[in-house]
């Protein structure tokens, strides 16, 4: 059986979105089908509304809404030597959570992968560059995924900013707060050991 | 560890089936095409290492099925009885419950069960190209170590992240390619060098198992050794700076450790080449023997060793020697042939048409 071409463009068009495979695209759709107009026109409204007010930060390339910069560029509050570089803007939400960080951001938006056809001009590396140049900056955080990808792209912003002599640091990975060092798995644990901290030196032991 | 009890649900040729299973020697018998590969299958599957016939996950479902189950209590080493539940969908992917817990990860499954597995299909470890024996040697370095696992994982990502990159400049490196570039080689350098140190060293400790266990099973004494011949001398990010024009042009990287060979010489003669088919058989089997034994002998694990079909091209006498050769604890051996005479099953299960039976032994 085949569906009316109404039906199957809903089906095609969900299917088109990330995460959401044929059987799930049919399944959302008869969702939408079954459920009362005024549901499904809420939905078709919350994207045309976000689509229309909903743009990206000319600064720092997160999600701002009607206005050339975000809200977190325009607050006059924040730190504005200290950048920290993510991945997407919801590394911003997770990051924004903790409240231990009061300065800027810059989104790359996506990593460095050649296998997606992901380079450099792809990011948003010279944008950065520029504003390094041209902002009061004196230290970057990189704060990019802990994986391959994410450990590729901090290496290759180490590479494009060294000439230009801002101070670079890397987000420490290692275990989960509040569990146990015995349930923790074995990458996890061995990022932890590779990156720990000096307690003591020992140097100044002898009064 | 041991496996207690085995079920399966639309796997293979199974509609529904169930067994248990006790110590020692379990012989699985029955004409050709009633269903023992399957059988064995399906235990090695649950260790995490996939299908060893190399099938996908598609084949593994019933035709006619949307999911295959397989379910499974296991007996660990120290007492401790472990639940194992994997479940197949045609579409979706797989969910695997250890202890009623999810698993993210299949390799998760190799914390639980542990298998040795001997098939026909071993004889291309000695005749075939040198990936099956890298294969070999990383494999027994996963069961030694989840972390050696994630270092061949990451080595062969960033070869794919390289290679694409390398294809992407059409044979022109400008300067943000270059830097890139950089990026991928120290990356590689880096992986590479430690997966060749992981691999000469478990080399080193398995070659003499290796020799031990061929000599066991061809009854003679023979000299088997082992080589590691690397693609690259002096560091590896050196050698990734002189290939570079070449690699750019060609568009794949030349060196690292995914070029690397092991080569096997029975007394001096290189066995791929040389070796009587009998002789390169019971390689096959050696070279199966040193894996496991090096895994027991570092004391990870006691796998269960899984046997299919093994004897149909063996003499009595170089079957009886194998069976000996075995190191004692859970083995499941499969044929089609009647069992050797020196064989003394604890236990034969009889297959007929994808249904399990308990034979007297
Ligand atoms: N996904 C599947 N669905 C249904 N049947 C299958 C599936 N995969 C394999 N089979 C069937 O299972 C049957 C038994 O296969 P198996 O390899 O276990 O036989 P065997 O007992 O080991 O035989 P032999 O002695 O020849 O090695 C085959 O006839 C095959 O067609
Ligand atoms: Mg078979
Ligand atoms: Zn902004």
């Amino acid at each position: 059986m085949s569906y009316s071409t109404t039906v199957q463009e809903l089906i095609d068009q969900l299917g088109r979105l990330p995460g959401i495979g044929p059987k799930s695209a049919q399944r959302v759709a008869f969702h939408l089908l079954k459920a009362p107009s005024e549901d499904a026109l809420r939905l078709s409204r919350a994207i045309i509304d976000a689509k229309e007010r909903v743009s990206f930060c000319s600064r720092c390339f997160n999600l701002s809404e009607g206005g050339d910069e975000c809200a977190i560029c325009l607050d006059s509050r924040r730190e504005t030597r200290m950048v920290c570089v993510v991945e997407d803007s919801q590394d911003i939400v997770a990051i924004e959570r903790t409240q231990e960080f009061r300065g800027r951001y810059h989104v790359l938006q996506g990593a460095f992968s050649p296998i997606d056809g992901v380079g450099v001009e792809q990011l948003r590396v010279k944008e950065l560059m520029s504003r390094v140049a041209d902002e009061d900056i004196e230290e970057i955080i990189v704060a990019t995924n802990p994986n391959l990808e994410g450990e590729a792209t901090a290496a290759l912003l180490v590479k494009y900013l060294k000439p230009m002599g801002v101070r670079v640091s890397r987000i420490a990975s290692g275990l989960p707060v509040g569990g146990d060092l015995e349930y923790a798995d074995e990458l996890t644990l061995g990022r932890a050991l590779e990156g720990r901290t000096v307690l003591d030196t020992g140097n100044d032991s002898q009064p | 560890m041991k496996i207690r009890s085995l079920s399966l649900t639309d796997w293979r040729s199974y509609r529904s089936a169930e067994v248990s299973f006790g110590d020692g020697l379990t012989a699985v018998v029955g004409d050709n095409g009633q269903g023992k590969t399957n059988l064995i299958e399906s235990i090695a599957w649950i260790s995490g290492t996939g299908s060893f016939r190399g099938a996908s996950d598609d084949a593994l479902i019933r035709l006619g099925a949307d999911a295959a189950v397989i379910r499974s209590t296991i007996e660990a080493d120290d007492g401790r009885e472990e639940l194992v539940e994997v479940e197949i969908p045609r579409v979706g992917r797989n969910r695997i419950l250890i202890n009623r817990q999810r698993a993210t990860r299949s390799s998760e499954l190799l914390g639980v069960v542990q298998v040795t597995v001997f098939s026909p299909d071993d004889l291309e470890l000695v005749k075939g190209g040198p990936s099956l024996r890298r294969g070999w040697i990383d494999a027994a370095l996963a069961a030694h170590h989840p972390r050696n696992a994630a270092l061949r994982g990451e080595v062969e990502r960033v070869l794919k992240q390289r290679n694409a990159l390398l294809r992407s400049v059409h044979g022109r490196l400008d300067a943000d390619a270059e830097f890139t570039l950089d990026v991928w080689d120290s990356k590689l350098a880096d992986a590479g060098e430690r997966l060749r140190t992981a691999r000469r060293a478990m080399l080193n400790e398995m070659t003499p198992i290796l020799a031990t266990a061929y000599d066991a099973v061809a009854q003679q004494v023979a000299m088997v050794e082992c080589h590691y011949e690397s693609s690259w001398s002096g560091p590896l990010a050196n050698a990734l700076l002189t290939s570079r024009e070449l690699d750019i042009r060609r568009g794949i990287t030349t060196v690292g450790p995914h070029r690397d060979e092991i080569h096997v010489t029975i007394a001096g003669a290189p066995a791929r080449t040389h070796a009587s088919q009998g002789e390169q058989r019971s390689l096959a089997l050696a070279l199966r023997l040193a894996a496991d034994g090096v895994v027991r002998t570092v004391g990870v694990a006691e796998p269960v060793l899984l046997l299919d079909d093994v004897f149909s091209e063996l003499d009595p006498n170089r079957a009886a020697a194998l069976l000996d050769a075995l190191p004692k604890g859970q083995r499941i051996l499969t044929t089609a042939a009647d069992l050797p005479s020196a064989a003394r099953p604890d236990q034969v299960i009889r297959v007929h048409n994808s249904a399990l039976t308990l034979e007297s032994p």
